[in-house]
C-alpha cells in the first residue's frame, strides 16, 4: 500500500511512468500537469509537446480555467510520427505530427469535466499518448437548479 | 545545429477525412409546427420523435404488407462506429428514432452525434460532434433519444445537459442553451418536441438526488421560455406530499423522454420519473407528487393543470416516463399510458380523470392497483439490510421503449419484460453529483420472459407473440397490416397486427433497444432500425450484460 505523497516516488520506482519498465507501455495520466495560460479577451492558449521516445503528453493533463476556446501549439520532438485526436464542439480535430513538427489546433469546450485526447495511429493511446484536458468552473447560473447549495462529495 | 520544425498546419475537423458530402438540401426550411400537427398526411416523412404528436408511433404506408413482408431486406447500414475514448465506454447504445424529411434522415448516435444521411442510399452528408466530458454523470449510460427538425435547424440535446440547435444543411451549430447542472449530476437524454415555436426538452439524472424540469426555448433565439419542476417547491401545489426538510430538494421527478401534446387542449402530456432516492422512501414520505406521474402542462405557461400519479411513493424505481397515446374512443379524448409498474392506465386526457387501470404483465408482486386506483403496497425495501424481491424489477414491465398504437386495428402493441428484481435498502447521505439510489440492487438474470401483447382500449389482451427474452425495444405499427418488434438477441421481426402471427426475422448481429421508424422515398417504403445494444443493461436484461454492443443502423425495403 502507498500514500498520496508517496505515489510519485514509487511509480518512478516500478517504472510505471516510463516506457517498458513496468508495464510495455507507460500508464496513462502518469505525465506532468499543466495549466492554460487566459488572454485578456477569455481565450485561453497552451503548448503540448511530445518528447523523444515518452510516448506521452506534456503536460499529460492540461488544466482550462474555465470552458471556452483555447489555441494549442502541439509539437512533436520525437523521433517518430505521431498525431492528434482533440475533443472540440463541432467536431473533433485531427492533425498529423510528423517527425520534428510543429502544428496548431484550435478547440471549443462548454462546460465543466474531463476531456481526453490522444494520438490515434498504431497503439499510440495505449502506449501512453492518451491524454485528459480538465476544464474547470461551473455551468452558466441560470442553468443551475432552483434549490438551496447542497453537498458535495 | 538547429532544425527548424516542419509546419504541421492546423488541425481540421475529423468529419474531413471520412467522405461524407458536405450540405444537404434545405428539406427542413419548409417543416413548420403546422406541419408538424399534420404530420400523418405526409407518411413518407418522419417529422416528429413519435412520427406525430399523439405518440402513436403509427405509419399509415402499407408497400410492406403481411402479404410481401417476408421479401424483405436490407437496402442499406449505416456505421456509426466510435473512436477515441468516450464517456459511458461500455454502457452507449444506439437509442434513436431518426427524423426523415424529404429523402434526408436525421438521426442522432451517443455521446452528442448527430448525422444527416441520404436517406434512400444511406451517404453521410454531415455530422455534428458536440464534445462530451468523459465523467459526465450518466445512471444508464451513453445514450440519446433523437433529434427534433423546424425551421432549418436540428435540435439535439447532448449528455452535459446542453439543447444545440443545429443549421439542418450543414450541421454546424447556430445556438447553443445549457439548461442542465452537470456538477448536481444532472444530464439530457430525450428527443426534444417542437410545439409552436418552441423547443421542449426534459431534464435526466433522477439518480443522482436532482429537481427534475421540462424547459421550453424559442426555437429561432434559443431564448428560454419557461421552467417547470417537477417537485414543488415548500408551498406550491404538491408540496404538501413532501416532508418538512431537504427532500423536496432532491426528490427526482426526471422528464427524461418525450411527450406528446394534443392542439387542442394545449396540454403537454409528459411523463415524470422516480422520486430519489429510489429505494429509500423514509427519508421522503408522503406521496411526492410528481414523481412518478403523468403531468399535463399548459404549453403557453408551462404551468401543471392536471396530474395523474400511477405510483404514489414509489420505492421500486417506477418511473412514469413512458409514452401518453393519445386516442379517441367511444368519444372521448383519451391517453393511454403503459407504466413500469405494470398497468396500463387509460385516463381523460381532459382532466386526468381515471377511466380504466389493467394489469399487463403476468407477474406483478410489487403490491396491487385496484381498479378504482387504490394502490396498495406489499413488498419493498423497508428494512436497512434486509434484501426484498419484487416483480418487475426497476426496468419495469415495460422500459423507456414505446408502446404503438394502431387506428386501423385500434390496438395497443406493447413491447413487455417479465423480469423481477431484489433490492437491499442502504440509506446513504446525499451528495451532490454521487448516485443516490438509497439500495444494493439486482436484476434476475434468470427466470425472465418477454413478449409483444395486443391491448385493446378497454385492456383485454388480443394476442401474444413470445420472445425468448424480456422485450427492450420500441414496436412501431404500420397501415401495411405489420407490427415492427426487435429483440435483445439482434432479430428483427415482423408480426401481423391482426393476429400477432410472426410473418418476418432478420438477424442484426446486435440487441434492439432503440425507435424504429418508417418512410418512403420516391414511392419506395423503407424501415429504418438503429441497433445498438447496451445502455442500463444491468438493469432491465443482465443476462446479456456480455453481448455485443452494435452501433449500426439498418434500413429494409422491398427489392427494387
Amino acid at each position: 500500500m502507498t500514500s498520496a505523497q508517496e505515489r510519485s516516488d514509487l511509480m518512478g520506482k516500478l517504472g510505471l511512468n516510463m516506457q517498458n519498465r513496468a508495464a510495455i507501455g507507460r500508464l496513462l495520466n502518469s505525465g506532468n500537469v499543466g495549466e492554460a495560460k487566459e488572454r485578456e479577451d477569455g481565450r485561453m492558449t497552451a503548448t503540448i509537446r511530445i518528447n523523444p521516445d515518452e510516448l506521452t503528453w506534456d503536460p499529460q493533463i492540461l488544466v482550462m480555467p474555465h470552458g471556452g476556446d483555447i489555441e494549442l501549439e502541439l509539437i512533436n520532438d520525437d523521433l517518430n510520427t505521431h498525431c492528434a485526436l482533440l475533443p472540440s464542439n463541432g467536431d473533433r480535430k485531427f492533425i498529423w505530427l510528423v517527425n520534428h513538427s510543429r502544428g496548431r489546433a484550435t478547440l471549443n469546450l462548454d462546460g465543466p469535466g474531463c476531456y481526453w485526447y490522444s494520438s490515434p495511429t498504431g497503439n499510440d493511446e495505449g502506449r501512453g499518448l492518451t491524454g485528459a484536458i480538465v476544464v474547470l468552473g461551473d455551468v452558466p447560473p441560470e442553468a443551475r437548479l432552483d434549490r438551496p447549495d447542497q453537498p458535495r462529495p | 545545429m538547429t532544425v527548424d520544425y516542419v509546419d504541421a498546419g492546423e488541425a481540421i475537423d475529423q468529419g474531413d477525412l471520412s467522405g461524407k458530402h458536405g450540405t444537404a438540401p434545405p428539406v427542413v426550411e419548409g417543416v413548420t409546427y403546422e406541419r408538424i400537427l399534420e404530420a400523418r398526411s405526409e407518411p413518407e416523412n418522419w417529422l416528429t420523435y413519435y412520427g406525430a404528436y399523439n405518440g402513436q408511433r403509427f405509419s399509415p404506408l402499407d408497400q410492406i404488407n403481411t402479404e410481401n413482408v417476408k421479401r424483405i431486406g436490407p437496402a442499406w447500414v449505416f456505421q456509426a462506429g466510435t473512436s477515441g475514448m468516450i464517456a459511458g465506454a461500455s454502457t452507449y447504445a444506439f437509442e434513436a428514432a431518426p427524423i426523415v424529411v424529404d429523402g434526408i434522415m436525421f438521426v442522432s448516435g451517443w455521446d452528442g452525434w448527430v448525422w444527416a444521411l441520404n436517406a434512400a442510399t444511406g451517404n453521410e452528408i454531415w455530422r455534428y460532434k458536440h464534445a462530451t466530458p468523459y465523467d459526465v454523470s450518466l445512471c444508464c449510460g451513453n445514450v440519446n433519444r433523437g433529434v427534433a427538425v423546424a425551421k432549418g435547424k436540428v435540435f439535439s440535446v447532448t449528455p452535459n445537459a446542453h439543447l444545440i440547435a443545429l443549421d439542418a444543411s450543414t450541421g454546424k451549430k447556430v445556438w447553443d442553451r445549457t439548461y442542465g447542472d452537470v456538477r448536481a449530476g444532472e444530464s439530457a437524454t430525450c428527443a426534444p418536441l417542437i410545439v409552436k415555436n418552441m423547443v421542449i426538452v426534459g431534464s435526466s439524472g433522477g439518480e443522482f438526488g436532482v429537481r427534475g424540469h421540462l424547459d421550453a426555448f424559442d426555437l429561432d433565439s434559443g431564448e428560454h421560455q419557461w421552467r417547470c419542476y417537477m417537485v414543488p417547491k415548500p408551498g406550491e401545489p404538491g408540496s404538501d406530499t413532501w416532508p418538512d426538510g431537504e427532500a423536496w430538494t432532491r426528490g427526482g421527478g426526471n422528464c427524461w423522454l418525450t411527450g406528446t401534446f394534443d392542439p387542442e387542449t394545449n396540454l403537454l402530456y409528459w411523463g415524470t420519473g422516480n422520486p430519489a432516492p429510489d429505494f429509500d422512501g423514509e427519508v421522503r414520505e408522503g406521496d411526492n407528487l410528481y414523481t412518478d406521474s403523468i403531468v399535463a402542462v399548459d404549453a403557453d405557461a408551462g404551468e401543471i393543470r392536471w396530474h395523474y400519479q400511477c405510483t404514489p411513493h414509489d420505492v421500486w424505481d417506477y418511473d412514469s416516463i413512458s409514452e401518453c397515446i393519445l386516442f379517441e374512443h367511444e368519444g372521448r379524448k383519451l391517453l393511454g399510458h403503459f407504466d413500469k409498474n405494470g398497468y396500463f392506465f387509460v385516463v381523460d386526457r381532459t382532466d386526468g380523470e381515471l377511466v380504466r387501470i389493467t394489469p399487463f404483465v403476468d407477474r406483478i408482486d410489487w403490491g396491487n392497483i385496484t381498479r378504482d386506483g387504490k394502490v396498495t403496497p406489499s413488498r419493498y425495501p423497508e428494512k436497512e439490510g434486509e434484501p426484498v424481491h419484487f416483480f418487475p424489477g426497476p426496468a419495469g414491465a415495460k422500459e423507456w421503449t414505446h408502446a404503438a398504437y394502431s387506428p386501423e386495428t385500434e390496438l395497443f402493441y406493447v413491447p413487455v419484460q417479465d423480469v423481477g428484481a431484489t433490492a437491499t435498502r442502504r440509506r446513504r447521505e446525499f451528495k451532490e453529483s454521487i448516485p443516490y439510489w438509497g439500495a444494493g440492487v439486482q436484476v434476475d438474470i434468470d427466470d425472465m420472459t418477454g413478449y409483444v401483447s395486443a391491448f385493446d382500449a378497454n385492456g383485454d389482451e388480443k394476442w401474444r407473440w413470445r420472445g425468448e427474452l424480456p422485450m427492450c425495444a420500441s414496436v412501431l405499427a404500420t397501415g401495411g397490416g405489420l407490427v415492427f418488434a426487435g429483440e435483445p438477441t439482434g432479430f428483427y421481426n415482423a408480426l401481423d397486427a391482426r393476429t400477432g402471427e410472426h410473418l418476418w426475422r432478420f438477424q442484426c448481429g446486435s440487441g434492439h433497444h432503440s425507435s424504429p421508424v418508417t418512410y418512403g422515398v420516391d414511392g419506395r417504403q423503407f424501415i429504418a432500425v438503429p441497433v445498438g445494444w447496451g445502455g442500463w443493461a444491468e438493469g432491465f436484461l443482465p443476462g446479456m450484460l456480455g453481448a455485443g454492443h452494435g452501433s449500426a443502423l439498418i434500413v429494409f425495403a422491398l427489392p427494387e
